[in-house]
């Protein structure tokens, strides 16, 4: 009797050892490259998928009609060998590629385009979202085989990159007669780009394989295989990129500066930085009365320590902004100065405001309303914590309350859909070409994205008028001075454009940093250093 | 017996109603919906004002509007806005979920809103890896604590016997996310010792693999995570099976097994041991619904698609179906382990009987 | 499974000894017999005097200022319900900052920080003898957010199990009591609540309720209170057929009284071990919660809270993870073995 606890003991000990002892991991092919996926995409159906992560992975799989160039951001022509835009921008006829075949031999041509628009603008396929985007095209006609005719109602400067980005489907695979929602292709995607679909292991990996009959040969990956690892943890996906597990993850700033600075790290791993279109600010509710004095809201901005924060949460990593758009990009004026940390400043403002303590409480207050007020962020999110934490600190000094909300995502998003909040941190990150309307017009105020109600009516002009414009120059011009009325006006406090950080395996090689980040289709494999 | 067990079924009817109306009310009620979830979050909550035609679309697609009854749309009709909003809610409400009972009656659960598959589909892939990991860690909790609690038992108040339960509390107090980080961090990371995998559930390149190098690896991936599992759960089986040993020990036919100078061993594990595990079975019986359902930050942690994760995935994602499914699939399974638990426990100990108990 | 709230499945409750002051005494001396309840004990002891204390010993006021022969004690000031008075009108948009140059005398608290005060150029320093336990990743002061951490915790152990332990007792004392349709009733209920899985239906309430201190405890109050409500119907099923109940009875006393003046006191002895162990759990599910960002908001400092934030920098700072996780740990076994303790103090039968 007295053994056999003991015995038990033992036996799990040798039987733990003998797992770990012997060996039950094959060596890594060096020829695969292994990507962290924060989380699973929903569906890899183009059409219903809501998420970030199934454009990641079908953007391996899918070729659109033409692309932007890795370098200068232009179009030119991928599936579509060549296009033609009417006098009007109102016309945009596509002459697609005859040589495209998808991953089943089935060859591509003008049905597939037409099919897929028909998708999109059908109230039974769940994609409302796509919807928005094609609402103005009035008609789309096939021309021949290898030629597609969009039409559209009104002119539009983004029009080219809508139909020249439309999410083409095979009409073959999909037209089977099966419910389009829930069709199983949407688990098993049937493309025509430089890989192929190989398996999706629910929770845990998707791989694909390279498409060796792909027909752009100037584009042809060196990279056999991509496998994208499911891990929610990002501190476990890290530490196994650190072991090897992984060839490629982003980093957050911290990682960025204080774990990945290991010699080890080093000679294994390579890090690239580089700012794609986004930003993050601090939003008011333009509908309290505490926030609709426009210097009340140059007052605030000048009580949020953006350089601080910056250097010491974030490392240093990002750039203050003073805007709604890409800190690179064209619509982006670079004249105007940034708003210092100021509290003196602020406080003199606030007075000047009329927003003054008068019953000694330590609260300012005003028409007997005080300046109580609620800070939205999304819960389980560090930035967002650290910043209102900071803020509540220094906006109590200047004599305003502030109480935190965290709330969970669904229930946050209901919260600004139904207006309900008092102020709100967030990021929006967007294209190269930005139409700054769903965030800013004031017809969307209601429920659009514009969430803080922010309503000028100089600002709606400009912006109506370069929806129209397609000379980049003219609408550069426009946007400037939207700039600079939202800067005047500082419905957000705009905090900072903050970098992409990204670590990958030194193995490859030939990889180069464009301003939209790297492109795996053009490194090669080389030896594990 | 089978008059007691048909009543026993018949209770369980309106329990399960219970927990469904309870469920779908819960989720009903709680803020945020799918639909506007799905539209505004994608591309990071940017959209472009929607007509109020294609939310209803989207609503009827999802099957979150119905067609109420002509005659009580009459009724609603020309009431004061705030009782009309609350009967339309009602109305709708009652008929999606008589739309639901019926669906589940005949054993669909529908398409889940997040991704459109069949909820059962989904629950079919992540239950087996729960299970597998719940029943290794049971094995494992059992294995170690029962004779763990036959020992402080027999060494009462002895050193053994308080150090070890202060060991187990120890183990009992560390918080769950904790533990799991430090031995990923110290035993997997590479950075002090390498012996285990960090999460996930195979190597690459895995589907290669001969059969027992498959399971090999597999349960190479699970020990980490299983160690989290299990150590929180020793004190609480080994205090049990020391109370319930300590018992038995006074019991007069132990006595009278000693008295007849019978061998310790055979005393100990064949009079008081075997007797000392009739309440295990009880608490079994209401451990077994925690087979079913994983732990979230376990989950989470080591990058296993299992039924934590699922239904964390589906409240946060407010995912209708799925949620209404888990729930009534784990509360089926709870009710009949607890009747099985007490059929079983009726088997072990025959002093017991249900028509006693019922009078009780 | 570690996350469910235990409920001890005691061993046969005591012999119906009254719940007299007397049979408390018995237990007390039968509880102070062993030295590890006692540890624990003091424990909880000392740790409930760090919560009450908290703003006393870990504050950025100074305590004691002495400027121009005249003495004051700001922190006063700050503490609830002396704020209201405005002991010193003086003082009043006066810095003290100024004074300090002027060569006024300082006393502080032995942490003079509080715990919301951040400095970004102390962002995770190690302990120090300016930091004894080092800072977070906000530059706070890792000890002085514990020390008022201590309240938080501590008062959602105290206070969810204290939520739970009334319902309970009242639902089970019902059922028990009265029996029949009551308890038919009481035991869907249980079954109903034994369905769900707890930690989702707490997940789901605080989503649906909302992220504050208060809502936290309620839900974990609101769906914890099974386990006591079975002890207590058990208790009151075996009490209620005894003679003093009837001789209650004979004399017209009222139910009530019966319930909860004579029979109550009886069943309050599992009850408490029972809630003992409540404690600790609901802890552990507070610091769940605040992982999967469902805890408190910030910036209350709670030690789930802080534990959690720790976890991104878990190989860089070891004091932010080591520190709370101690005090975690030790509040927890402190309660388990008090628990244990009175488990055993009132169980007649191991008394041998």
């Amino acid at each position: 009797m007295q053994r056999r606890p003991s015995f038990i003991v033992l036996a799990l000990l040798v039987i733990a050892g003998l797992f770990s002892a012997c060996e039950v991991q094959a060596p890594k092919d060096p020829h695969t490259l292994i990507y962290h996926l924060g989380s699973e995409p929903d569906t890899l159906n183009r059409l219903t998928a809501t998420d970030a992560y199934e454009g990641r992975i079908n953007g391996f799989i899918f070729d659109s009609l033409i692309e932007r160039d890795n370098a200068t951001l232009e179009f030119k022509p991928k599936m579509a060998k060549s296009w033609e835009v009417s006098d009007d921008k109102l016309v945009y006829t596509f002459h697609l590629r005859d040589d495209i075949k998808w991953h089943d031999g089935k060859p591509f041509n003008a049905d597939d385009v037409i099919y897929t628009f028909q998708k999109i603008m059908d109230e039974k396929v769940d994609a409302p979202h796509l919807r928005v985007y094609y609402k103005d095209i009035k008609n789309l006609e096939k021309l021949d085989d290898y030629t597609v005719r969009f039409t559209y109602a009104i002119p539009y400067f983004k029009a080219l990159e809508f139909v020249g980005g439309i999410p083409i489907i095979p009409k073959h695979v999909f037209d089977d007669g099966k419910d389009f929602n829930s069709h199983p292709a949407g688990r098993f995607p049937i493309g025509n780009g430089p890989y192929k679909f190989k398996r999706w292991d629910t929770g845990s990996q998707i791989v694909l394989e390279r498409n060796e009959e792909y027909w752009d040969k100037t584009k042809f990956p060196d990279i056999r295989r991509i496998v994208f690892k499911i891990i929610p943890d990002d501190i476990v996906a890290f530490q196994r990129l650190k072991k090897g597990d992984l060839d490629m993850d982003s980093l957050n700033p911290k990682q960025w500066v204080k774990q990945s600075n290991t010699p080890t790290f080093e000679k294994l791993f390579a890090k690239h930085q580089y700012y794609t279109p986004s930003y993050r600010y601090v939003g008011w509710n333009l509908r309290r009365p505490y926030f609709q004095d426009k210097k009340v809201r140059q007052a605030l901005a000048r009580l949020i320590n953006r350089q601080g924060i910056l250097k010491n949460l974030e490392y240093g990593l990002g750039k203050l902004t003073t805007g709604p758009f890409w800190i690179f990009g064209y619509e982006y004026d670079q004249t105007l100065p940034q708003i210092p940390f100021d509290p003196a400043g602020a406080k003199k403002l606030l007075d000047e405001a009329g927003w003054i303590d008068h019953d000694g409480d330590g609260i300012r207050d005003k028409d007997g309303v005080k300046f109580s007020f609620k800070f939205l962020i999304p819960s389980g999110a560090e930035f967002y914590q650290n910043l209102a934490t900071i803020m509540k600190r220094d906006f109590a000094e200047a004599g305003i309350e502030m109480e935190i909300q965290t709330m969970e995502w669904a229930t946050f998003v209901q919260q600004l859909n139904s207006r309900d909040f008092d102020a709100v941190s967030l990021a929006w990150s967007f294209g190269y070409d930005e139409d700054p309307y769903q965030v800013w017009h004031s017809s969307q105020a209601e429920k659009g994205s514009n969430f803080v109600g922010f309503q000028n009516g100089e600002a709606d002009r400009l912006m109506e008028e370069a929806r129209q414009v397609f000379d980049k120059d003219k609408r550069a011009e426009l946007f400037h001075q939207m700039h600079r009325i939202i800067y005047d006006e500082q419905p957000y406090a705009f905090l900072y454009s903050g970098p992409a950080l990204v670590a990958r395996s030194r193995r490859f090689e030939n990889v180069k940093v464009y301003p939209g980040g790297v492109d795996i289709l053009e490194w090669k494999v080389g030896k594990q250093p | 017996m089978s008059a007691y067990l048909l009543k026993r079924l018949l209770t369980m009817i309106p329990t399960l109603f219970g927990i469904m109306l309870i469920t779908f009310l819960i989720v009903r009620l709680a803020p945020g919906n799918p639909v506007s979830l799905k539209i505004q979050a994608a591309q990071g909550l940017k959209s472009t004002a929607l007509s109020q035609e294609v939310t209803d679309q989207m609503l009827k697609l999802y099957g979150l509007k119905v067609d109420l009854p002509a005659g009580y749309e009459n009724f609603i009709k020309d009431k004061p806005a705030p009782v009309r909003k609350a009967l339309e809610w009602l109305g709708q409400n009652t008929i999606q979920f008589k739309i639901w009972l019926v669906n589940v009656c005949q054993l669909n659960f529908g398409m889940s809103f997040k991704d459109h598959r069949p909820v059962l589909e989904k629950i079919r892939e992540a239950l087996p890896i729960t299970l597998t990991l719940n029943l290794l860690e049971f094995l494992i909790a059992y294995l170690i604590s029962i004779p763990l609690g036959v020992y402080s038992a027999l060494g009462r108040e002895s050193a053994v016997d308080k150090g070890v339960m202060v060991l187990l509390f120890i183990l009992y107090s560390l918080p769950t996310f904790w533990v799991a980080y430090l031995l990923l961090m110290y035993f997997a990371s590479g950075d002090h010792l390498n012996w285990f995998p960090l999460g996930g559930l195979h190597s690459e390149g895995y589907e290669t693999y001969p059969f027992l190098m498959k399971i090999g690896n597999l349960m190479w991936h699970l020990v980490l995570p299983v160690i989290t599992m299990v150590y929180g759960s020793f004190a609480f089986i080994t205090r049990f099976s020391r109370s319930t040993m300590l018992e038995v020990v006074k019991q007069d036919y132990v006595r009278t097994a000693w008295a007849k100078g019978l061998p310790r061993r055979q005393v100990i594990w064949k009079h008081a041991f075997r007797n000392s595990l009739i309440p295990q079975i009880t608490l079994l019986g209401t451990l077994l619904p925690a087979l079913l359902g994983g732990s979230v930050i376990i989950e989470q942690i080591f990058s296993i698609p299992g039924m934590g994760k699922l239904a964390f995935e589906a409240i946060s994602s407010r995912d209708y179906p799925t949620i209404m499914a888990i729930t009534t699939i784990s509360a089926f399974l709870t009710l009949i382990s607890l009747l099985l638990s007490d059929i079983a426990y009726a088997f072990a100990d025959p002093r017991i009987s249900f028509e006693e108990k019922q009078q009780a | 499974m570690t996350l469910e709230i235990a409920q001890p499945n005691l061993p046969k409750a005591p012999e119906p000894e009254t719940g007299s002051p007397r049979y408390w005494g018995l237990v007390w001396k039968q509880f102070k017999k062993r030295k590890l309840n006692m540890i624990g004990l003091w424990v909880i002891l000392i740790l409930v005097a760090i919560a009450i204390l908290a703003p006393l010993l870990a504050n950025s006021e100074p305590v004691y200022v002495k400027y121009q022969d005249k003495v004051y004690l700001p922190i006063l000031q700050k503490l609830w319900p002396i704020s209201k008075l405005n002991l010193y009108p003086e003082l009043t948009g006066v810095d003290l900052k100024d004074w300090k140059a002027k060569g006024a005398e300082f006393r502080y608290t032995p942490v003079p920080y509080s715990p919301d005060d951040y400095n970004l150029e102390e962002i995770l320093e190690p302990p120090s003898i300016y930091h004894w336990l080092g800072t977070d990743q906000q530059g706070r002061d890792v000890l002085s957010r514990l020390i008022h951490g201590s309240r938080i915790s501590l008062s959602v152990g105290l206070i969810a199990v204290g939520i739970y332990t009334l319902i309970g007792i009242f639902l089970g004392a019902l059922a028990g009591y009265f029996g029949g349709r009551w308890d038919m009733l009481l035991s869907r209920l249980i079954e109903i609540m034994i369905c769900f899985p707890t930690f989702f239906l707490i997940l789901a309430l605080v989503a649906v309720l909302g992220q504050d201190l208060f809502y936290i405890m309620l839900v974990i109050g609101l769906t914890g209170w099974t386990g006591i409500a079975r002890l207590t119907r058990g208790e009151f099923l075996k009490l209620r057929n005894q003679d003093f109940v009837t001789a209650c009875l004979s004399q017209g006393m009222p139910t009530r009284r019966i319930l909860f003046r004579h029979l109550l006191p009886n069943a309050m002895a599992p009850v408490m071990v029972s809630a003992t162990f409540g404690i600790a759990s609901a802890i552990l599910i507070e610091s769940s919660l605040s992982f999967l960002g469902f805890g408190v908001r910030p910036p209350t400092p709670s030690w789930g809270e802080l534990l959690s934030q720790a976890k991104s920098v878990i190989d860089v700072a070891w004091w932010l993870t080591t520190f709370p996780g101690m005090a975690i740990f030790l509040t927890i076994t402190a309660f388990n073995l008090v628990g244990e303790g009175l488990r055993d103090a009132v169980d007649p039968k191991l008394k041998s």
